[in-house]
């Protein structure tokens, strides 16, 4: 289960509070998503999940399965199954994405001591998971993301998600300039890896995503807080009356 | 009225140091004259230093303290081929044609026996020991106005001669291997002469590596290549980890018309080292690139300086170097292209790249573009970085901790330079590029 309890988070750099009190729950085998307008700290959530620099945690807590995340490198939280898909997937010139994926999963592995994969094995699963993702072969073997579309970065994303075989899965406006036949796809991968033992975190602007992956709870974030929780037809509601309400509200 | 030129102590060692040899230096009457006058010239010039436009940041004068005994005569004991392999790290296994030079001289004993198809050698000694001299001729043409070139020719003690035949694919890389042995600090100077025929396919590889257990030394290695038409050329300059003091290497090349030449240099020494190239494109629709990689550390000092000439029109030049410094190493980098007025249709372009891992490295970059014609695409970029932040957080995201993913960024920064190299050469290059790089403190 991950536990988010009052979370206050700054930019380093800067006084302003991003994050004023974010507490949230997701038990393992669920799925929440956290939808709002932009600047409502969504981001920052995810980026503060996976430990990413410049933030400063000024209170509160994130435990997952009981481990203080705040207390761990982003290495340490990737060996704890903590995986961030990103909003914008950085392009690697130099580093094929074969060996990319292959460093990765053995390192993850290797951390959670399991016996790392030889090459034949590794091969074998790249390619039967970038098959269901409909990516072939040889993006394997392209530097990572350099000159994949929008499209093709964010299923890369996934797909390292499905070979890194994370237990908490935070997708970052993973469906933002997909066209509807990429959502599809991504979606279905999405969807794939639900399981009783996986938590996921889906944060999304927009409603369409959760036709594709239907959540369990719906979270609305403004001015950095939860500001009110549902089920999933929560995510309607929101497509009909917007934000201006939270906004206001936070205001 | 007379100026007097106070020289210093390392200008004049180079000058006694001369005087003191050249009885023992290989060549005839006229090859002796011809070092006398290249002598006499870098005394007029002196070390080049930093009020000179082309050793702006790499001052000489300044950093050559002395001028070592020159190393002269015969090797007194040779290395095993077991010694040299292992200093030749990846190298090794290379299928290659070898010629090795043990402290400046031929070393027949370690080199290929058999001979290879289309190629024809000889030690540079043999041939200017002969009376007619055709390499006098080559010798003669050079000016020395460059004071380094100069001391090159006054102490020349050996070298390849090579004649690629006209048409010939040679079936093997040449690996042209400078070893410095055990021994007390000296100068080693070679010269390699090269002459690519028309449409001839070949690989040159010239390797400089210090044994371990060996003096820091100083070294001055001039190739003049000719690259005739239509001919082929990959040509790849090694300078391996190893103690030197300071390594001058200087490449004249000209290319005939429809030449495509292929150059990449891979630097891991220790010490101060230059690579000098100078290309000049002698005939039409010749192409050239000239890339290359330098890692450095501690307090080295890596200076590659460019010159290329676009002297005749529709030719293509392409410049990538890449650059890794750690603690208080200083990279050099300066690249002249010159379009001459007749030089239209010229295509240059040239990077220069560099990734800072300390606050105290110092990477001077200086390009330059000197266009004469209208009718041309040219241009040119240098960057300075440290390790991409965000980078490094999307690979620690994933998993890798920051030691394994900073190595693979500096991997992949240095990789689009060794995609440069020939497939079959960069396992080998990337293998001595990690070794060295897991040197270099982060």
């Amino acid at each position: 289960m991950l536990k988010i309890e009052n979370l206050r988070v700054k930019l380093a750099q800067e006084d302003k509070l991003i994050l004023d009190g974010v507490s949230l729950e997701v038990p393992k085998g669920q799925v929440h998503a956290i939808m709002g307008p932009n600047g409502s700290g969504k981001s920052t959530l995810a980026y503060v999940l996976s430990g990413r620099d410049g933030y400063q945690v000024t209170d509160g807590s994130i435990l997952w399965n009981g481990d203080n995340l705040l207390a761990l490198e982003p290495d340490e939280r990737a060996a704890k199954g903590v995986f961030l898909a990103f909003q914008y997937p950085m392009e690697i010139p130099g580093v094929a994405t074969m060996t990319f994926l292959r460093t990765a999963v053995n390192s993850l592995r290797k951390q959670r001591g399991e016996k790392e994969f030889t090459t034949p094995e590794f091969l074998k699963r790249a390619r039967a998971e970038a098959a269901r993702l409909g990516m072939p072969d040889d993006m394997l073997k392209r530097p990572l993301n350099v000159g994949f579309s929008g499209g093709e970065k964010k299923r890369m994303e996934i797909l390292q998600m499905a070979m890194l075989e994370p237990t908490l899965c935070v997708m970052d406006e993973t469906d933002s300039g997909l066209d509807i036949d990429a959502v599809r796809v991504v979606s279905e991968g999405v969807n794939h890896l639900r399981s009783k033992d996986r938590a996921m975190l889906i944060i999304t602007h927009y409603q369409r995503l959760l036709n594709y992956i239907i959540p369990d709870r719906v979270h609305v974030m403004a001015a950095g807080k939860i500001q009110k929780s549902g089920g999933k037809e929560l995510a309607l509601e929101l497509e009909k009356t917007g934000y201006a309400e939270f906004q206001s509200r936070a205001a | 009225m007379t100026v007097a030129i106070t020289r210093t102590k390392a200008e004049q060692g180079f000058t006694q140091n001369f005087e003191a040899a050249a009885a023992q230096l290989p060549g005839g009457p006229g090859v002796a004259a011809a070092r006398r006058a290249a002598i006499g010239a870098f005394a007029a010039l002196g070390l080049p230093h930093r009020r000179l436009e082309a050793w702006k940041y790499t001052d000489l004068r300044a950093a050559l303290k002395e001028a070592l005994p020159v190393a002269v005569g015969a090797v007194r004991a040779l290395p095993t081929r077991a010694q040299i392999d292992t200093a030749l790290e990846g190298f090794a296994e290379l299928d290659a044609h070898r010629v090795v030079f043990v402290d400046g001289v031929y070393a027949q004993g370690l080199s290929a026996q058999a001979t290879l198809a289309g190629l024809r050698f000889a030690p540079l000694a043999e041939r200017l020991a002969k009376p007619e001299g055709a390499a006098e001729d080559r010798l003669a043409a050079a000016t020395e106005q460059d004071a380094v070139a100069a001391l090159n020719t006054a102490f020349m003690t050996d070298g390849a001669v090579i004649d690629i035949a006209r048409g010939a694919k040679l079936a093997k890389p040449l690996l042209l291997l400078f070893i410095r042995s055990a021994g007390e600090a000296r100068l080693l100077t070679t010269r390699n002469l090269v002459s690519i025929g028309a449409n001839a396919h070949a690989t040159v590889i010239e390797a400089h590596l210090t044994l371990p257990g060996t003096a820091a030394g100083q070294s001055n290695a001039l190739s003049e290549l000719a690259i005739g038409e239509g001919a082929q050329l990959a040509h790849v300059k090694l300078t391996l980890a190893g103690q030197a003091e300071s390594h001058l290497a200087t490449w004249r090349l000209t290319l005939a018309a429809g030449a495509t030449y292929r150059a990449f240099q891979f630097t891991a020494a220790t010490g101060l080292v230059r690579n000098g190239v100078d290309l000049r494109f002698a005939g039409e629709g010749a192409k050239a690139d000239v890339s290359g990689c330098f890692l450095g550390r501690g307090s080295e000092h890596i200076d590659t300086t460019l010159v290329i000439d676009h002297a005749l029109p529709g030719c293509e030049s392409r410049e990538l170097f890449k650059g890794v410094l750690a603690d208080k190493a200083r990279g050099v980098f300066q690249g002249k292209v010159i379009v001459r007025p007749d030089a239209q249709k010229t295509d240059g372009k040239q990077m220069a790249q560099v990734l800072m891992l300390s606050e105290d490295a110092e990477f001077d970059s200086k390009p330059e573009l000197e266009i004469n014609a209208d009718d041309v695409v040219c241009g040119h970029g240098s960057t300075s970085a440290e390790i991409d932040k965000d980078l490094l957080f999307y690979f620690r995201a994933r998993g890798i901790a920051a030691e394994a993913a900073r190595a693979l960024l500096i991997e992949s920064f240095i990789g689009e330079a060794i995609d440069k190299v020939a497939e079959a050469l960069r396992p080998a290059l990337m293998a001595a590029a990690r070794r060295r790089l897991a040197q270099l403190s982060t």
